[in-house]
């Protein structure tokens, strides 16, 4: 079912979302790997990734490597969900919509 | 049924799936899938120069020496992708496939132990299908569709060179199993840009 995410539509969260559901279903990305790869600071990832954490859309996993810590995410069933539906909003978005002076859709 | 924002235009949404696209593109490059393309890459070059070598060189100890070299370099080339995909993702089904392809391996040895395949060819059939079985069964295991029909379009490949081409097998296979290889790696990774 295409439906529009709030949580999921900011632009970090949306990018946190897409990198993260374009990998396989059991992967999970590092988490330096990913800010690397968004660009973004280590705050402001952690506190897109305690949004989606607390929504369920990701999980989050410590660990420890060789002795030094390690966070690894991942999308959940849930969250792959919630994006795909969020992709297909914006899809149908652009199909249906209407062509009014200002360009929004109604 | 679509719910939308009634404050999102159509150039928001065009943005929004256009960074959706870039992000998805670029992490697909990082990760590749676990390494799929890569892998398939370094075994299309393995089973390219190593069949071809069977071709021309025909045979002797000189056929084995160059399997065994191009062998080795192909294990040490998927050790480093793999080594590096895993300093930043966790794959834990890439374990299971490496479990699943080791204890392929010693039964392919028992195999053809007790198989005994009395030519240079049958020999080279009996360990390209079980490598094939191995593409099948890990393409299941990763859901992959691509590499399943992989496998099986290969399989159909070789025993089409083994039963209308025997003396040319060996050439059939550097340029049919070795370029199918090849070719789906680069086109995955083609695909992913």
């Amino acid at each position: 079912m295409a439906r529009f995410d709030d949580l999921i539509h900011q632009p970090v969260r949306l990018r946190i979302m897409a990198a993260l559901a374009a990998l396989a279903p059991d992967a999970s990305l590092e988490f330096t790997a990913l800010r690397d790869m968004l660009q973004v600071t280590d705050g402001n990832l952690s506190t897109h990734l305690t949004k989606l954490e607390k929504a369920g859309y990701v999980a989050v996993e410590k660990t420890f490597v060789r002795r030094r810590p390690k966070t690894y995410i991942r999308a959940t069933e849930a969250g792959r969900r919630s994006f795909a539906d969020h992709v297909a909003a914006l899809r149908s978005l652009l199909d249906l919509a209407p062509t009014s002076p200002e360009g929004r859709a109604e | 049924m679509t719910e939308r924002p009634p404050s999102l235009t159509p150039e928001e949404a065009r943005e929004a799936l256009a960074l959706i696209e870039e992000t998805t593109r670029k992490m697909r490059r990082i990760a590749a899938y676990g390494g799929m393309p890569y892998f398939l890459i370094i075994w299309g070059v393995v089973w390219f120069i190593g069949f071809a070598a069977s071709h021309w060189v025909q045979s002797g100890p000189m056929v084995g020496w160059i399997w065994f070299v191009v062998d080795s370099l192909g294990f040490a080339a998927t050790f480093y992708v793999a080594a590096r995909l895993r300093r930043i993702m966790k794959f834990p089904l890439a374990a299971t496939v490496g479990w699943f392809w080791l204890i392929l391996v010693g039964y392919g040895v028992l195999f053809i132990f007790f198989a005994q395949p009395r030519t240079d060819t049958q020999f080279s059939l009996l360990i390209s299908l079980l490598v094939m079985f191995g593409y099948v069964v890990t393409g299941l295991l990763y859901h992959s569709r691509f590499l399943v029909g992989l496998g099986v379009l290969v399989t159909v490949l070789m025993i089409l060179g083994y039963m209308a081409f025997p003396t040319l097998f060996n050439l059939w296979m550097a340029v049919m199993g070795g370029g199918s290889l090849m070719a789906a790696g680069v086109y995955i990774l083609r695909t992913w840009r």
